[in-house]
């Protein structure tokens, strides 16, 4: 059992071995080493899940020597054992979607350099997750947008690098907010573990100073992380970002990379700040707004695509809406149906990504509406997954998106002021979502004689059993939410 | 025993389906007595109940608390004795009148049908019975008036089909607020509200009852809802239109009747809103139908007209709510029943043997068809008021009965406007005879030469215009048993 | 019998009708000896179950929390399962006739099973989150048979119905978590499961949620404004329009109704409040406008799914008078619309079978050649109009007099409606029947010489149904008598 506790730590320097190791070797290689460090962590934050929920306890890893608060930790309960095994196996199941693309997506040269910024991705998500230091914490922010930032450009053509661009620029302007914050704490507390700022932060609001310093504080670390998970209005990189990239680096960042930085932000809500302080600030209001606009506007711009990848990223926009929106709710009801919707949400997209791409290859490579007509009909088992998808979004019982829609709602009722826009926000973002993802699917099954060629289910096993997997994945999620909903509930009570 | 009520509305019926869907009866003569006897056997059948069973029967329920109830009381027994009259009389008249139209058997089969219905109507003993019927007459006389299935006639019987249904569904508005608050649904002399219950809820009895008024009275061509009338009763056969307009407007007369005096009562209504706009009404169409009849140059039309405003000379006698003039009206019920009949016989005779509708053609007609004429002429007397004819019977008591109510201005102005527009009905049915018989210089004699219709035309014309005569000469036997009518009601 | 079987047969179409379509069939015969027996098996088992009805719950699946998915059969179950499942089989029998000119028959028949299933879930539902679950599977199983003829009508049409459905059940959602949140229990209780305690000074709120669900739910029973969906997914088999947008689907939403106001937010609290009054001015209006729309519409079908939404409107009218008196007269009216509405949609689509005639005009002459049909089209016709004698009259009767019963002075204003709609529902569809039988004068019966009245399989249904609106309109004794019985919660 000790040999757990070192897992996470190992978790985190496997990945990054890895990306050293992958430089190297040839694609291939790196490839099937990816794989490698996939299933190990996978397995090692399986058994850290197990450990932490039989025990019911949280641990501290100290790195080094030093104790604290100077030296680094690593801290560890069932939801960030959950979160990285569900990272690993979303990220997983991403690259398996679109393994057999990526050969036509890339410079095959180019391989081994995609698997290392995929390994230092793993790797940053995992130390966003289990880092119990905010300093270290920045620092992963910032090789997680580079790495970002590679997964986007690596195709190599003008959307992708405008799209980099763009994404380095907001990231660094989000990640500059977020160094301020961290470096106004450091200044009211005078510590960077998190723990230790957490009780500093106590004095202070007991004492009742630095109020306004403190407000500061808050808005520009929840800024920061908001810019960097595209929250509406700092949304525009997104859309070229994911719809341009390829199919597992947009599978990848929609569902992982703006998560890691919504857990880190949890994290810190509760760890840092203490959910009482936040919950008192006004910084929640603004969460909240910026969140119902999000989840409709990101549906309007959604529903005006004409290019089914920019649809699915805008619906992304929409979806971390709905996050917010319930940090916004300061209820932790209302935290459970956020981190719920994370999961669901990263489930659900990543399935709409890989899927969408297994009916743009059988259109030609084309991904407006026009060309996707009768898709579902060449490419079965994509169109079932899209369908499948498509239903979870828009909330449908029995997948996920029902559970987290149903969540949500119930946190709402709690909040007398926020009730009614939640709940009407949420029925015409229900709306908006049937309006984009249903039209795609009549779409998608109105057949046409078509000029494209179909592909049967055998022709790439890979792809189907992927697709399978994501299904089920929605599937447990929507049907048997309620250990899930128990696992989320009890870790968010060891993390404070 | 009291079942043998049933056979005479059941048996036209049955009959009438039998007709409509059996090959057999394209054969004019098998048709011919197939129709006459079931129209004889009913029409016994009908006066044996009218005269020997005084039980109800029920037939069946329609809900828990909503009978199929068959009773005959006085009025439905003078209803039913009018309708079974006419209708065998002018059933023999058609015999010979369909010879020149198509679909004879369609034309039998519903005629024996309306038959069945119409004495349901008048048999009916509550009023969901009656509204039941009331609604079937109305669907099941729509083939009556679209028989010839020209755009014309569709048209009137469409229009004839919702002005019915407008009016009926309004009076089922009120079916439902006698069913709440009433104590029964079944006819009984002076309502069957409470006092207490109909004070409380004055406002809004008032305006079920007008709307009843308004909604049965479409049937009984009552202004405003009047204009169906004129259009359908002209374009049926020439006997379907003497029926419908001598007979079944009479159901909505009869609804009419059940609503004031039997259901919501009289003591109620008399000198409310309801009395005033009800004799307004009455006494606009009285006025506006003898005015457009005269005008009218179509005879059919102008006969339908002359209808509009005779029923509303009836409703006239049922607003003033006062004995006499009740009365008055159920004389004039049977005498109108008759004698619009054989107004409409006469037309039909005429367009049967010479085709001219336009009474400007009928300069002469006296000299061809002088029996016709003739029957015409004593009808026509008898619609006028002239005595000894039925009519003048009628208006008499309607007259006194205005006169003696005490009904502030309708008391003088109601017999002013009967007295105008009974010069002006001299004015609109007169100069046919006149022109018929003298028709002036510079006339084809020959045109009408030996047109006199057969026998079975003018055998009906004949008994009706007697019968017109026997009841102004003897009313005596009838106003008794309206005398008492009316005192139950009353 | 076990409660067991109150999933089986929701289990039973589901995958019969997937073995249908997924199974190589050598002969079509085969198949459809198969459906119908699948489909009466499943039948025959709802109406074991009817009578000797299993008194406890079948829990499948715990959802979340105290969230279950659970079946149980209770008094308002009964006569919706009651009556789809009376109807499903001579519905099926007849669209094996009618899909003989449509393409695609297999994925046809597996959807039309399918929704059997579903529609027997939403009325066997235990609670709110299942029935909210039957509810959104109703609408996903319906689309491919509205979509079925693939035509760019037929698309545009189900998108509509998908926007529209799944638009308004976001909307009933809200009121689910209401119940979910706010109630005693969130099983369906008659007299509502609202804890009082929670309703103390937020009833605006309350009322509020409550009018949002009912539109939400609305949407299926195609309440004014959101009705445009059904006449324009007409463009479906007849089968389709006639099973699902006369009866299964449309009536889920009233059925859904019912349940929330009566089940779920409770008259005691909903009566007398503005919420009460606002929905009645909106249902009156619906009954008088969809029969406006119909009478101004010359598309047979779509005619007659205006004639539906004024029909649904009716009910729904029962329902928002809110007593049990009210309750009961939706319910008839849900059951003897059903009947006849089933009846004049399947002449219809007997018409277009025969004929290929989609609008009103070319009818001229047809009662005569098409006897049968026509008879049954006439008599349906009538018992929508409310003709006493056919049961179209008894749910009128008893609308009326539980408006009165009511003393809602409003509700008065809705009888009054309800006559004018009855006015309007004779002028749309005698005019049909005029023009059948009677076409004008000049009329060449060689034009439609070939008009003939469809084969048995069509007949059988068609006389069925007439039957049974005879039947109910001449002896309604009983059945009413089990509806009082359900609406006091006695049944």
């Amino acid at each position: 059992m000790e040999i757990i506790k070192n897992f996470p730590c190992l978790s985190i320097l496997m990945c990054m071995f890895a990306a050293i190791i992958s430089s190297a070797l040839n694609g291939k290689w790196a490839k099937w080493l990816n794989a490698f460090v996939l299933t190990a962590v996978g397995a090692m934050s399986l058994a850290v899940l197990y450990l932490t929920v039989s025990t019911g306890e949280s641990y501290i890893y100290v790195m080094g020597h030093f104790p604290a608060p100077f030296g680094n930790e690593i801290r560890f309960g069932s939801l960030e054992a959950g979160i990285a095994f569900f990272f690993c196996v979303i990220m997983m199941l991403s690259l398996n979607g679109g393994r057999k693309k990526l050969q036509f997506e890339i410079n095959p040269s180019k391989e081994n350099l995609y698997y290392i910024m995929v390994d230092l991705l793993l790797s940053s998500l995992l130390a966003l997750v289990y880092t119990n230091d905010l300093f270290t914490a920045y620092v992963f922010v910032e090789i997680n947008t580079i790495s970002a930032c590679g997964l986007i450009m690596i195709t190599e053509n003008g959307h992708t690098i405008e799209a980099a661009a763009r994404y380095m620029i907001m990231s660094l302007l989000g990640s500059g907010l977020f160094l301020i914050g961290i470096c106004l704490l450091y200044d009211l507390t005078g510590h960077l573990l998190m723990s230790n700022i957490r009780v500093g932060i106590d004095a202070i609001v007991t004492n009742g100073t630095y109020k306004a310093p403190l407000l500061v504080t808050i808005a520009l670390i929840v800024v920061g992380l908001a810019i960097k998970s595209a929250l509406f209005p700092f949304h525009a990189w997104l859309p070229n970002a994911y719809g341009y990239s390829t199919v597992s680096s947009a599978a990848i960042l929609s569902s992982l990379v703006s998560k890691g930085y919504i857990f880190l932000l949890i994290k810190i809500i509760y760890r840092v700040i203490g959910f009482d302080t936040f919950r008192d600030s006004k910084i929640i209001n603004v969460l909240f707004v910026f969140g119902l606009a999000g989840m409709i506007m990101g549906s309007l711009s959604a529903i005006r695509e004409n290019d089914i990848r920019r649809m699915i990223s805008f619906s992304s926009v929409a979806q971390i809406g709905y996050i917010y929106m319930g940090f916004g709710l300061g209820t932790t009801v209302g935290m459970i149906a956020s981190i719920f919707h994370i999961l669901s949400h990263a489930a659900t997209k990543s399935l709409l990504f890989v899927s969408g791409a297994g009916l743009t290859d059988v259109s030609g490579d084309r991904k407006e509406f026009i060309e996707l007509t009768g898709a579902a009909y060449r490419n079965i088992c994509a169109g079932l997954a899209f369908t499948v998808g498509s239903l979870a979004m828009v909330g449908i019982p029995v997948f996920s998106g029902f559970v987290s829609k149903l969540l949500f709602s119930q946190a709402a009722v709690q909040n007398a002021h926020k009730l009614l826009p939640t709940l009407i926000a949420l029925a015409i973002s229900t709306i908006l979502n049937t309006i984009y993802f249903m039209k795609t699917v009549i779409r998608i099954y109105t057949p046409v004689k078509s000029k494209y060629t179909s592909v049967s289910v055998k022709e790439n096993p890979l792809y189907v059993i992927t697709l399978l997997c994501f299904v089920v994945l929605n599937i447990v999620l929507g049907m048997w939410s309620q250990p899930i909903t128990d696992w989320i509930a009890q870790g968010l009570s060891v993390f404070a | 025993m009291e079942q043998i009520l049933l056979l005479p509305v059941v048996v036209p019926i049955l009959a009438g389906i039998v007709l409509l869907f059996k090959k057999e009866f394209q054969q004019r003569k098998a048709l011919l007595v197939f129709v006459g006897s079931v129209l004889v056997i009913c029409g016994g059948l009908a006066f044996y109940g009218i005269f020997a069973i005084e039980n109800g029967v029920t037939l069946f329920y329609l809900t828990k608390t909503l009978p199929i109830y068959f009773k005959l009381d006085m009025l439905g027994k003078f209803f039913a004795s009018v309708v079974t009259v006419v209708w065998i009389l002018a059933g023999f008249f058609s015999f010979e009148y369909m010879k020149h139209e198509k679909n004879e058997k369609r034309y039998f089969a519903f005629y024996l049908i309306v038959f069945g219905v119409l004495l349901g109507l008048d048999f009916s003993g509550n009023l969901i019975t009656m509204y039941l019927f009331y609604e079937f007459m109305t669907l099941t006389s729509m083939p009556l008036v679209l028989h010839n299935q020209s755009r014309e006639a569709i048209m009137a019987a469409l229009k004839y089909l919702f002005f019915s249904f407008a009016g009926a569904y309004m009076a089922l508005f009120g079916v439902y607020f006698i069913y709440r608050y009433g104590t029964t649904l079944t006819f009984q002399a002076g309502g069957v509200i409470e006092a207490s219950v109909l004070q409380q809820n004055s406002t809004l009895f008032l305006v079920v009852t007008m709307l009843m008024l308004v909604g049965f009275g479409v049937k009984a061509g009552m202004f405003p809802l009047h204009a169906w009338l004129p259009s359908a009763h002209p374009v049926a056969p020439g006997p379907a239109s003497a029926v419908l307009s001598g007979i079944i407007v009479k159901g909505g007369v009869l609804a009419v009747i059940r609503v004031v005096y039997q259901l919501i009562g009289v003591e109620f209504l008399r000198g409310s809103i309801v009395q005033t706009i009800w004799l307004v009404l009455t006494l606009v169409t009285v006025f506006m139908g003898s005015m457009l009849a005269f005008r009218e140059p179509v005879l059919k039309k102008r006969l339908a007209y002359s209808t509009v405003s005779q029923l509303s000379y009836i409703l006239f006698g049922l607003a003033i709510m006062q004995p006499q003039a009740l009365m008055g009206s159920l004389l004039h019920v049977a005498a109108h029943a008759f004698i619009k009949t054989a107004l409409f016989l006469t037309a039909s005779a005429i367009i049967y043997r010479t085709g001219a509708v336009r009474v400007e053609d009928l300069r002469g007609i006296g000299k061809g068809m002088p029996v016709t004429i003739w029957c015409y002429t004593i009808v026509s007397l008898g619609l006028i008021g002239i005595p000894p004819a039925s009519g003048f019977i009628s208006k008499w008591y309607l007259a006194t009965g205005a006169l003696q109510s005490g009904v502030s201005v309708f008391s003088w102005l109601g017999p002013v406007v009967l007295l105008v527009s009974a010069l002006l009905t001299a004015g609109y049915l007169l100069p046919i005879t006149m022109q018929g018989f003298f028709p002036g210089e510079e006339y084809d004699w020959k045109r009408f030469v030996g047109k006199e219709p057969s026998l079975l035309m003018l055998v009906p014309l004949l008994i009706l215009a007697a019968l017109t005569i026997v009841i102004g000469i003897l009313p005596n036997t009838l106003t008794n048993v309206f005398e008492t009518f009316a005192g139950q009601v009353m | 019998m076990n409660e067991i079987y109150l999933f089986v047969v929701i289990l039973i179409p589901f995958i019969g009708g997937g073995l249908a379509a997924a199974l190589p069939w050598k002969k079509r015969t085969h198949m459809l000896v198969y459906l119908e027996g699948l489909v009466t098996l499943t039948s025959v088992l709802v109406w074991m179950l009817l009578l000797n009805r299993p008194d406890g719950v079948f829990t499948l699946l715990n959802f979340t929390g105290n969230l279950t998915i659970a079946f149980r059969l209770d008094g308002l179950g009964c006569v919706f399962a009651g009556l789809v499942s009376f109807l499903w089989p001579f519905a099926t029998l007849y669209s094996f006739e009618y899909m003989t000119k449509e393409k695609h028959e297999k994925v046809f028949f597996m959807f039309y099973t399918i929704t059997y299933g579903v529609t027997l879930g939403i009325a066997l539902s235990d609670n709110f989150l299942t029935m909210y679950c039957f509810y959104e599977l109703l609408t996903l199983v319906t689309v491919p048979l509205v979509m079925h003829t693939l035509t760019r009508e037929a698309i545009l049409a189900s998108r509509k119905y998908l926007y529209y459905s799944i638009g308004g059940a976001a909307f009933s959602f809200i009121g689910m978590i209401f119940i979910l949140v706010y109630g005693n229990t969130s099983e369906f209780i008659l007299g509502g499961v609202l804890n009082p305690e929670a309703l103390v000074g937020r009833e605006n709120i309350f009322l509020l949620i409550y009018v949002m669900s009912f539109f939400g739910f609305g949407v299926k029973a195609a309440i004014c404004p959101l009705n445009s969906w059904l006449p324009q997914a007409g463009v479906a088999p007849t089968p389709v329009t006639a099973l699902l947008h006369a009866v299964a689907v449309v009536k889920s939403g009233a059925f859904a109704i019912m349940r929330l106001t009566f089940y779920c937010f409770g008259t005691e609290f909903l009566r007398g409040t503005w919420a009460q009054y606002l929905l009645m001015g909106v249902v009156m209006f619906t009954i008088v406008y969809g029969c406006s729309m119909a009478l101004k519409e010359t598309h047979l079908k779509r005619r007659l799914a205006y004639s539906t939404i004024s029909n649904l409107s009716y009910i729904l009218f029962g329902v928002v008078i809110m007593t049990p008196l009210g309750l009961t007269a939706a319910l008839s009216h849900m059951l003897f619309h059903a009947f006849m509405k089933i009846a004049s949609f399947f002449c219809a689509g007997s018409i277009m079978h025969q004929t290929e005639c989609h609008y009103i005009y070319q009818l001229d002459g047809f009662g005569r050649k098409m006897p049968k049909v026509f008879a049954v089209f006439t008599i349906s016709s009538l018992a929508l109009m409310g003709v006493p004698g056919l049961c179209g009259f008894i749910s009128k009767w008893n609308l009326a007099s539980a408006a009165l019963e009511s003393q809602n002075v409003f509700a008065y204003i809705g009888v009054g409606a309800l006559l004018v709609s009855a006015l309007l529902t004779a002028m749309y569809m005698l005019n049909i029947v005029v023009r059948a039988y009677y076409p004008a004068a000049d009329f060449d019966y060689n034009k439609i010489k070939n008009v003939k009245d469809p084969n048995w399989m069509m007949i059988l249904p068609l006389f069925v149904f007439v039957a049974g609106i005879v039947i109910f309109g001449l002896h309604s004794a009983p059945v009413m008598e089990i509806l009082t019985a359900v609406a006091a919660g006695s049944f």
